[in-house]
């Protein structure tokens, strides 16, 4: 089956009103039985209790979401004419790392995205900090996004003010690569497509959502997108934190799961976080000129906590040939390590 | 599922009609098995009711793509008159009425909705849509998908998309009258998904054809005529160019047939005016462009005439189709001018030939388009200021652009650039063009062809034939046509042509008062437009002494009541001092002083070079000066140029002229063109 036939499927169950953890399961039941999320959703209501072990509140929100089918495939055709990419997560072209970072409870099933989809699986690096940073904290910003950026490494961060914009422009100035991880659907930021048209067309920019195309930007969004941020990111790189903040939470996480984060060493009298952040196990740095000089960390760090089942981590076996992959190799891939386990 | 029997019943009901015919019945039952289905038959099959009845049992809402607003009204008509909730949204219609229309559907209170398949691209429409329970879609005038067809429209591409999309239990029906087995093939290749395919025969025993060769145009002219004078009922004329609309309507008019002229470049008014004065049989012909025919839903058109031959059997099958709806016999007339010129090149195919060879613009200009938008995102508009280009050629780059994803049009209307785009192939440009001169020759076959005509088209189409076809000139009706040979209408057709002068009628915002030219632009071997052609773009001379008389000639018969205190002529730019010599000639014969103080007062370029109305406006824009200004005030001036296109250089005159005080300002011109055929 054609993968354009399934696109508004894909869209089905990516919003429906139910748990992610529980799409997941969708996509790792199908995968088991050699099913597609079309069959998926052409099964009975019955099948999805018995055969999913569903709950009678999903079955409903995942009925609903099925009369929106139709109507999903009018959306998807119009984005797909507007140059936006859809890329459900089997797809070889979906970030492995960020199935890695997030895991079943919290992978998206579907991203929309505009640019060189291609960065998705680059090596990459997320800068990030308070919307309100002071200007050592932008000016560290500014020297360290582009001194990664000039190193090749894909600079990720959400277009927020204050430190993600600044990274964000660093990065471009070096003429490096971006990813800009939205707030938003994908529909909504006309402005910032017109603005980096070129660096877009180049291939050097690209935007992505998780979100449904037309929802605003919200508080509430912007809250939520930073785990992509970090999920999208190998390192993590801080400007400035504050305490309880959008940037304090994502670390904290990034922490929990292994992953390494850098914090900027505050000079004596900041008033910020980054102090406990370090405390905590950040590993902190300062920029000397064109270096980084990197402190010992004050704690060795938490071991990953493993709560859930790895059920995204699957094994790298190869190195991954994309365009040539075909498309169940690839759907292989992503559960093979679930498989392996159970 | 709905026996026939039941579903006969609430045919019965719902649409009076008794029984579905068989071949409508297995489409209906595959609808209702939600399959996907082409249905190929001839006009006036019932086509309609193939979608209509289904639409009208299922829940939710039947969208129906159309490429034509006429089609879509005349079916919302009908289908109202039955009690049956239709609407169509559609550019013709107010705001409000297309937003209460999508209301309705939102609120599930319609059955069948009627868009066009542009209005995919529109914000609005892409938010209401997402609110509507969707049952059923359905392609009218399917063979719009291929580029195969006679009537190729890019933005059947996204329903193609769509369709693509759409959940496998949404049924899908593409319909159409004119499908060759190659467009067949196209169709359901591109829409895949196991389409299945319905055809019936196109067989249309009520057309007599006949092939008329002559060996002049103006014994075209003639033999129409005559043919006009003596026959019933009222019909259509197709000619070739937009020029000769306007030609054929005056003649016709004439020597007292009834006609009007119709073609793309009138305004949205005229035409819809024109098309129900066809309906209340206000003319005896309408004299046309291909740009009307597929909205044309008169059940008793009894004749359609080419005087030109278009450019593939399959155009020709679909412009005749509309005639003898009603079952009544109809004459389907094709004249071919058997005249070879020195070259040997047939006059007849040479229009053909050049719309073939030119339908793509030149490679260099695709890759200009390209840069610009690498650039910045461009509007269909933009590209044509930035680049200088018509509209036409910027039409076709940007839909072949979209058409291989190489750019993309955005939610605000402007294209861009795609990230990883394809490089721009052009082979599938030359396979196109000679599959094209493949179905030239076709054409031409069916003009020499010998045997029944209708079967010729019917191979052509991919019908098969059982048994041989009749009522054409190749059978029962040989010679049917002879007594138009003799006319007395010849020392007509001659002061017709001597006496017809084209009025320039302004647009009501320009300055200019209303005026004559001598003749149209017409590129023919003898016209006054071939002859300005060569004096003024091939060095020829001045215009001929002959142009002068004629001229003198127009003034005192159209203009006489009128008085002039001034002749002036349009300062030249490339052509030198042509007109300025031509005005030096005439104000001798007609006895208006001539005055040379109009004046550039600054460069411009020929209004040749700038390629489209915007830029062309603002190449004069202020360009003009008068020596002594004072006097014009309360003058009644004539003005004199070579051609009229847009008259963006005479309006800009006449405002500058009349803010000075004058009181009139006549154009007079050599030639006016039809609809910027410069
Ligand atoms: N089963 C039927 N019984 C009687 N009349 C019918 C039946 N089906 C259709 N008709 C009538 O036939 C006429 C032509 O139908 P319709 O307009 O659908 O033709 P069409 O195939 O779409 O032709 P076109 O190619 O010209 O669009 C209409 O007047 C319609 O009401
Ligand atoms: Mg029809």
């Amino acid at each position: 089956m054609s993968e354009l036939n399934e696109l508004a499927y894909w869209m089905a169950l990516a919003h429906a009103a139910v748990n992610t953890s529980v799409k997941n399961d969708v996509l790792i039941k199908c995968f088991k039985e050699k099913k597609s999320v079309v069959d998926f959703f052409s099964m009975s209501t019955q099948d999805w209790n018995s055969v999913f072990g569903m709950n009678l509140a999903d079955v409903d929100a995942l009925s609903r979401a099925k009369e929106q089918l139709a109507n999903n495939a009018f959306a998807v055709e119009n984005l797909l004419s507007q140059g936006f990419v859809l890329i459900p997560s089997t797809s070889p072209e979906f970030p492995q790392l960020l199935k890695d970072n997030l895991k079943k409870n919290g992978c998206p099933v579907l991203l929309y995205a505009k640019g060189n989809i291609g960065l998705l699986n680059q090596p990459s690096v997320a800068v990030v900090g308070a919307r309100s940073a002071s200007e050592i904290s932008l000016d560290f910003t500014r020297k360290i996004s582009s001194k990664l950026a000039k190193e090749g490494k894909v600079v990720v961060s959400g277009f927020a003010k204050g430190v993600d914009r600044v990274a964000l422009d660093a990065a471009v100035s070096v003429e490096g690569k971006s990813v800009i991880v939205l707030p938003q659907g994908i529909s909504t930021f006309a402005s910032g497509f017109k603005q980096y048209y070129k660096q877009i067309i180049e291939g050097k920019v690209l935007v992505v959502s998780a979100y449904a195309p037309k929802v605003p930007w919200s508080t509430r969004l912007a809250m939520d997108r930073n785990r992509f941020i970090y999920g999208l990111a190998s390192e993590i790189y801080v400007a400035e934190s504050n305490e309880g903040g959008g940037t304090w939470s994502g670390v904290m996480n990034g922490l929990k799961r292994g992953c390494k984060i850098y914090v900027r060493k505050p000079d004596d009298g900041e008033k910020n976080a980054n102090r406990i952040l370090i405390e905590k196990g950040c590993s902190p740095i300062s920029l000397g000129g064109e270096n980084v000089i990197e402190y010992p960390i004050a704690v060795p760090q938490m071991q990953a906590v493993c709560e859930e089942k790895a059920v995204y981590n699957a094994e790298k076996k190869e190195p991954k040939k994309r365009k040539s992959r075909k498309k169940k190799e690839a759907t292989l891939d992503l559960f093979e390590a679930e498989d392996n386990q159970t | 599922m709905l026996k026939r029997q039941e579903a006969e019943c609430r045919l019965k009901e719902i649409f009076g009609f008794d029984h579905f015919y068989d071949d409508q019945w297995s489409v209906i039952e595959k609808v209702f098995n939600k399959e996907r289905v082409l249905v190929i038959q001839k006009t006036g099959f019932g086509k309609s009711l193939c979608y209509q009845f289904p639409a009208t049992q299922f829940n939710g809402l039947t969208i129906v793509f159309s490429p034509l607003i006429a089609l879509m009204r005349d079916q919302v008509t009908s289908l109202n008159n039955k009690g049956i909730a239709a609407q169509c949204i559609n550019s013709n219609q107010t705001q409000e009425k297309n937003d209460a229309v999508i209301e309705q559907a939102k609120k599930g209170e319609l059955k069948i909705l009627y868009i066009a398949p542009e209005r995919q691209g529109s914000v609005s429409w892409q938010e209401a849509v997402r609110q509507m329970k969707i049952s059923m879609v359905v392609v009218d005038e399917a063979h719009c998908i291929s580029q195969w067809g006679h009537d190729f429209r890019p933005d059947f591409r996204r329903i193609v998309d769509l369709v693509k999309i759409l959940p496998v239990d949404i049924p899908v029906l593409a319909v159409t009258a004119t499908a060759t087995q190659r467009v067949q093939d196209d169709i359901q290749e591109q829409i895949g998904n196991g389409m299945s395919v319905i055809r019936g025969n196109l067989l249309r025993e009520n057309l007599r054809l006949f092939v008329v060769k002559v060996k002049s145009e103006n014994e075209k002219k003639i033999r129409i005529a005559e043919y006009l004078k003596n026959c019933e009922g009222s019909g259509l004329i197709y000619t070739g160019t937009r020029v000769n609309t306007a030609v054929y309507a005056d003649w016709l008019n004439y020597v007292g047939i009834k006609a009007a002229m119709y073609n793309g470049s009138l305004e949205a008014e005229t035409r819809v005016d024109i098309e129900r004065g066809l309906q209340e049989n206000r003319w005896k012909a309408i004299v046309s462009t291909n740009a009307l025919g597929m909205g044309v839903d008169k059940p008793d058109i009894r004749f359609i005439i080419h005087t030109q031959m278009p450019q593939s059997p399959i155009h020709y099958y679909q412009e005749i189709g509309r005639a003898g709806r009603d079952g009544l016999p109809a004459d389907i007339i094709l004249f071919y001018n058997e005249n070879r010129d020195d070259a040997g090149e047939s006059f007849d195919e040479k229009l053909p030939l050049s719309f073939i060879n030119n339908a793509k613009p030149k490679i260099p200009e695709y890759e200009a388009v390209v840069e610009a938008l690498k650039n910045e995102p461009l509007g269909e508009r933009g590209v044509m200021e930035k680049l200088n280009m018509k509209q036409t050629p910027v039409r076709t780059i940007l839909a072949d652009l979209v058409e291989q994803k190489i750019i993309f049009k955005n939610d605000g209307g402007k294209y861009e650039y795609k990230y990883d785009a394809p490089e721009l192939k052009t082979e599938s440009f030359e396979k196109l063009r000679l599959a094209k001169l493949e179905d030239l020759n076709a054409m031409i076959g069916y003009v020499n062809t010998t045997e029944p005509r209708m079967d010729y088209l019917r191979k052509y189409l991919g019908d098969k034939i059982d048994i041989p076809s009749s009522n054409c000139d190749n059978t029962n009706l040989k010679g049917f046509l002879d007594n138009s040979l003799h006319s007395d209408l010849w020392t007509n057709l001659k002061t017709f042509k001597n006496e017809r002068f084209p009025e320039l009628v302004p647009k009501k915002t320009s300055s200019l008062d209303i005026g004559y030219a001598l003749d149209n632009y017409i590129q023919e071997a003898g016209e006054i437009g071939q002859i300005l052609h060569h004096c003024k773009y091939e060095n020829g001379g001045d215009f001929p002494d002959e142009l002068v008389a004629r001229m003198a000639r127009m003034v005192q018969k159209k203009l006489s009541a009128q008085h002039f205190d001034m002749l002036l002529y349009v300062p030249p730019t490339i052509s030198g001092d042509l007109v300025k010599n031509f005005a030096e000639k005439l104000t001798v014969r007609i006895g208006v002083p001539l005055s040379h103080d109009l004046k550039k007062m600054r460069l411009t370029e020929a209004q040749k070079i700038p390629q489209n109305a915007i830029l062309k406006r603002s190449n004069v824009k202020d360009a003009f000066g008068f020596a002594s200004p004072e006097i014009l005030v309360g003058k009644n001036i004539l003005l004199l140029d070579d051609i009229y296109d847009s008259g963006a250089t005479m309006n800009e005159i006449a405002k500058m002229l009349k803010k000075n005080g004058a009181e009139t300002v006549t154009p007079i011109v050599i030639a006016k063109t039809v609809g910027g055929d410069l």
